[in-house]
């Protein structure tokens, strides 16, 4: 039994991380149609900087979670205006993949150079000394990512709900053209959504480094799962991405422990392609008629 | 009075004739390993103590009174990228032989370039690749290795934890790398020697970061100790993973637990894992060692080497090789093999003293009396304690 919820403890706190990327690709999936292929490389970029405001300036894990949400509205800016914003104007799709794709790589590279290679420890704002439960043995990092993670998407899905300017974003997301008519500045709606979104996925970094290790290479795979579960859950669903986190994330750890630890990967993607068969949208995701 | 441009001709004539004249060509050694990546503090230590090596053979005027030119190439520890690097070390730059690697994958990858083109690749780091089970295929065989090999190791790790200290019920966790699952196989078979089965046998990936399931699997099987496999990175979680379940057992395991990314990012749950080492930094007593450690410190200027292991093979790697290339009179690939197959001078080295490291059926230097077992403690590779 408690072999069973240490699991579960285990798949959540993974499948938690996974989610709040997904999350940030369903922001700028539903205004632009568009997804940021180095969200993954976001995230890395996001914890390395952390680590540096946290041990090198010194500045504390609130430091860091401040500098890297600066750098992650930064990167959110330059991405739009580089690699989004030309693409939009053509209507080329190859464009804007190519283009976030190469974002990536040249952010790996770029922190290759400045952190060097090496995968580092993080240190944990709560301590390495873990907490039991009922017999389950929980790491404080855990329970801040998934309450962490849990108030960012609720966060983000009541200011999309309630507020004026999040419901600019649902409004643009709805019906561009029509935003448009109605006033909303729809390119700066757009910006705001990649700021949103590219700022999630470095604060990420910043809570799963201490869980992790930080390295140029820690985005990549993080990155990739995250797409999986945006298609699993569905791109334009916030309660869709953090279903499939919590599908992927359990998924894998029940597999390695109960099947074999070289499946662990496997029911996830599976999952991933069945999915694209029956429900090209995703579980949660609204059926789009797409207008030729 | 001369124009400037006229004294600039002379002056650069006089270089390009002064080159002609007194430095023969540079000898070119291939140097490739990963330099970058979960298996850089590897790859790294090994080209800064070849580097170092070079440079003091250059310092004293070369091999044959020509100078080493090293080309180094990183493989990114990607088994493709290391056959591209090696066709081009070979066919392209045409370099006299070939130290490295360090990934088991990437050696399997490349090995036969040097092979066909009867270039001499001396593996300084990789645990896995095979060596003298070449010699099957290729009788001719052109691979040599200083550092020990897999079945080595993989002996050692066992007694370690069945002959003295005396653990019945052990788990083995390895990697699904060319790496990892070699080792397995060799632990296993060890295991069997001593009628031992493993209670429970698990894998990971490269980048995993959550080993809970495979843990409480051990834990479940009731092993008493995890003999391990893998890069410092996923090890380091391995012993973060017992530390959160509040399971500790000993953790014995592939030399690679001596690395530099292992022992920082598993902290005081690293203290305690024990590996087999060619070389430890904090256990150097001959001369020669510690001149080496003083001089990498200097020149690299860090404390601790990351690899120290790595670092002292690639030292001892070059310098094996340089003394190939000088009894053999020139660069051609058969010579260097013979010669190195028939060392007549002794190499007082940083790990040993390598008199006839190699033979004709032997292509292996390192043998089990030049490996002891180091163990993690305050934050570095400690000696054997007696």
């Amino acid at each position: 039994m408690t072999d069973l919820l240490q699991l579960i403890l285990s798949g959540v706190a993974l499948g938690m991380i996974y989610a709040l990327l997904a999350f940030g690709y369903s922001i700028t999936f539903s205004t632009s149609r568009t997804i940021n292929f180095a969200q993954g490389e976001f995230l890395m970029l996001g914890a390395l900087t952390g680590l540096t405001a946290a041990v090198t300036w010194k500045l504390g894990y609130a430091g860091a979670l401040f500098a890297s949400a600066l750098v992650g509205c930064v990167l959110g800016v330059v991405l739009e205006k580089a690699a989004i914003a030309p693409a939009l104007k053509t209507r080329s799709a190859v464009s804007w993949i190519l283009a976030t794709v190469a974002l990536g790589i040249i952010a790996r590279n770029a922190a290759e150079r400045i952190w060097g290679t090496d995968d580092v420890r993080f240190p944990a704002p709560l301590g390495d000394e873990p907490l039991t439960f009922l017999g389950v043995r929980v790491l404080p990092q855990e329970l801040l990512v998934i309450g962490a993670a849990a108030v960012i998407m609720s966060g983000v899905e009541l200011f999309l709900r309630k507020s004026i300017w999040g419901k600019a974003v649902t409004a643009v997301a709805a019906d561009k053209d029509a935003a448009a008519l109605m006033g909303i500045n729809v390119p700066l709606v757009i910006t705001f959504s990649f700021v949103l979104s590219s700022s999630i996925a470095a604060v990420s970094g910043v809570l799963v480094a201490p869980l992790t290790l930080a390295g140029a290479t820690m985005g990549t795979l993080l990155g990739t799962k995250a797409y999986a579960v945006a298609i699993v859950g569905g791109l334009q669903s916030g309660l869709g991405v953090l279903v499939g986190g919590l599908l992927l994330g359990l998924s894998e750890q029940f597999t390695a422990r109960y099947v074999s630890t070289g499946y662990k990967d496997t029911p996830g993607f599976v999952l991933l392609i069945l999915i694209l068969l029956v429900k090209p949208s995703g579980l949660f995701g609204k059926k789009t008629i797409k207008k030729v | 009075m001369r124009s400037p441009s006229t004294r600039l001709f002379v002056l650069l004539a006089g270089a390009l004739f002064g080159a002609q004249a007194f430095a023969a060509d540079p000898i070119k050694i291939g140097v490739y390993g990963p330099f970058s990546g979960g298996s850089s503090p590897m790859g790294l230590s090994m080209r800064n103590g070849v580097r170092l090596a070079a440079d003091e053979i250059n310092a004293k005027g070369g091999i044959l009174g020509r100078k080493i030119e090293l080309v180094d190439r990183d493989d990114q520890a990607v088994n493709e990228r290391g056959a591209q690097v090696m066709q081009d070390l070979v066919s392209n730059e045409k370099v006299a032989a070939v130290l490295g690697p360090i990934n088991t994958g990437v050696a399997l990858a490349s090995y036969k370039y040097p092979m066909e083109a009867k270039v001499p690749l001396l593996i300084n780091v990789s645990a896995g690749a095979p060596v003298n089970e070449l010699f099957k295929d290729y009788p001719d065989n052109y691979v040599f290795r200083i550092a020990a090999g897999d079945p080595i190791q993989a002996e050692m790790i066992v007694s370690e934890g069945v002959d003295k200290k005396k653990f019945k019920k052990v788990a083995l966790l390895c990697d699904d790398t060319n790496y990892g699952q070699n080792g397995r196989q060799k632990m296993e078979d060890a295991l069997a020697a001593r009628k031992i089965t493993p209670v429970y046998v698990g894998k990971f990936k490269i980048k995993d970061t959550d080993m809970t399931a495979q843990l409480q699997e051990a834990r479940k099987a009731g092993a008493e100790a995890i003999l391990a496999y893998g890069i410092g990175p996923e090890l380091a979680q391995i012993a973060n993973g017992m530390q959160k379940l509040g399971w500790r057992v000993p953790m014995i395991g592939s030399w690679t637990l001596s690395m530099s990314n292992f022992i920082d990012a598993a902290g005081p749950n690293g203290d305690g894992a024990t590996m087999p080492q060619t070389f430890i930094q904090r256990g150097a007593t001959s001369p020669k060692a510690k001149k080496f450690i003083a001089d990498y410190q200097k020149k690299f200027t860090v404390e601790r080497i990351p690899s120290a292991v790595s670092a002292a093979q690639g030292y001892d790697s070059m310098y094996v090789l340089a003394q190939a290339i000088e009894q053999a009179g020139g660069t051609e690939g058969p010579k260097i093999k013979a010669a190195l197959e028939d060392l007549k001078k002794p190499y007082v080295g940083v790990i040993a003293t390598w008199a006839k490291p190699f033979s004709k059926t032997d292509h292996e230097a390192v043998h089990r009396e030049q490996v002891l077992m180091g163990v993690v403690g305050k934050g570095e590779v400690q000696p054997p304690t007696k």
